[in-house]
């Protein structure tokens, strides 16, 4: 080594343009771009696993020998994963292009309509799914045993099913239904929360940044 | 961030930001991303500046932090500490530099460990014992020591390369 460290360091930054500093623009870029991405990928998981469980549950549901509640929660989840998908496509058409905080923005615009249109579905999902659960594993071959056992303990039948139950089964899937946005919005805050959270956060620097 | 406080209080110390991103980064893009972020860093800390100390010495310090905190995500960037050797492709940026001797330099310190670059960064910025402890976080009395080690390594990186 023919230099000090020291000299080619001192010497090294004399008429050099490695102190240019870089433009600063569009500081958020990055992140609201990781931040999506993000979330694209998560969705993507979510709705594999949305298919891949209704299609094991309706394998059980054929050994269980309930193949009708099975292929009932079948057809409703695929059609809670085709929306999902139908979902994700439309948010693959925001812009990259615009502003990140326009992006963002319209992120979180498309997260509002979409938990609106899913509340929508699900007041139909929930209260089917809870039904046919339970009418599913009531008359159920798996059930064939207990079905007598009640029907010799109880005069509150009807059609072979206990009248209290059944009642509380129904007034449940009616509430699920009334309450599904609600269930929904709860349901994306323990899955997505964590990245939810740090649109906000984005969003809250980018506001405070604007304001400057 | 407004442009007053980029001009005022960031711009004039863009040498330090940019000096110390360089080493945390290899190459072009990731540089810029470590610049910017720092700059934000700066920015939304300004209200945790107590003047006990500079404003350039607020600003390593941050600058380091960061770029410590962005090395530890960006896994790839992480030096191959057992090589003593410099890599066989070095950043080869025209904006980043035009003197081959502070290319070669900068290729050396990156095989340091995030903790040696600091240390050598603010030696070489020729910042008292002290103060890089105090940047640092470390005793000043190990400082020496821990200089002349990185020194002697740096030595045996860049030998090898040129001779």
């Amino acid at each position: 080594m023919e230099k000090s460290i020291e000299t080619m360091w001192k010497e090294g930054f004399l008429n050099s343009n490695a102190l240019i500093a870089p433009k600063i623009n569009d500081i958020y870029n990055q992140k609201s771009i990781h931040i999506i991405d993000k979330f694209q990928k998560m969705f993507l998981f979510n709705i594999w696993g949305i298919i891949i469980g209704s299609s094991l549950l309706f394998i059980a549901s054929y050994f269980a020998g309930a193949v009708l509640a099975g292929s009932i929660v079948l057809i409703m989840m695929f059609w809670v994963a085709y929306t999902a998908y139908q979902e994700l496509k439309s948010l693959e058409k925001i812009d990259k292009g615009q502003s990140s905080y326009t992006f963002l923005k319209a992120f979180k615009d498309w997260i509002s309509k979409s938990i609106d249109r899913y509340g929508k579905m699900y007041s139909a999902v929930y209260p089917v799914l809870i039904l046919v659960f339970y009418f599913g594993i009531w008359f159920s071959d798996m059930f064939a045993h207990k079905r007598e056992i009640v029907a010799g303990s109880s005069n509150d039948l009807v059609l072979g099913l206990h009248i209290p139950t059944t009642i509380i089964v129904i007034i449940m899937a009616v509430l699920m239904s009334i309450f599904s946005k609600a269930i929904h919005r709860k349901d994306v805050k323990t899955i997505y929360g964590g990245i939810l959270k740090k649109l906000d956060l984005a969003l809250a620097e980018m506001e405070e940044l604007r304001g400057e | 961030m407004s442009n007053d406080f980029y001009t005022s209080s960031i711009l004039p110390y863009a040498a330090i930001i940019i000096k110390i991103c360089r080493a945390y980064t290899n190459n072009q893009q990731d540089f810029e991303d470590y610049y910017q972020e720092v700059c934000l860093q700066i920015w939304k800390s300004r209200n945790n500046f107590r003047a006990q100390s500079e404003w350039s010495t607020w600003v390593y310090r941050l600058s380091l932090n960061v770029s410590m905190t962005l090395l530890r995500k960006h896994k790839n960037n992480r030096p191959s500490l057992a090589s003593d050797k410099l890599p066989s492709e070095i950043w080869d940026e025209p904006r980043a530099f035009n003197d081959d001797s502070l290319k070669q330099l900068y290729a050396a310190i990156r095989q340091l460990s995030e903790v040696d670059r600091g240390v050598i960064l603010l030696y070489l910025e020729e910042k008292s014992y002290q103060e890089i402890a105090d940047i640092i976080g470390t005793n000043p009395n190990n400082i020496g020591v821990r200089i002349k080690r990185i020194k002697e390594r740096l030595k045996k990186i860049l030998d090898g390369k040129i001779n």
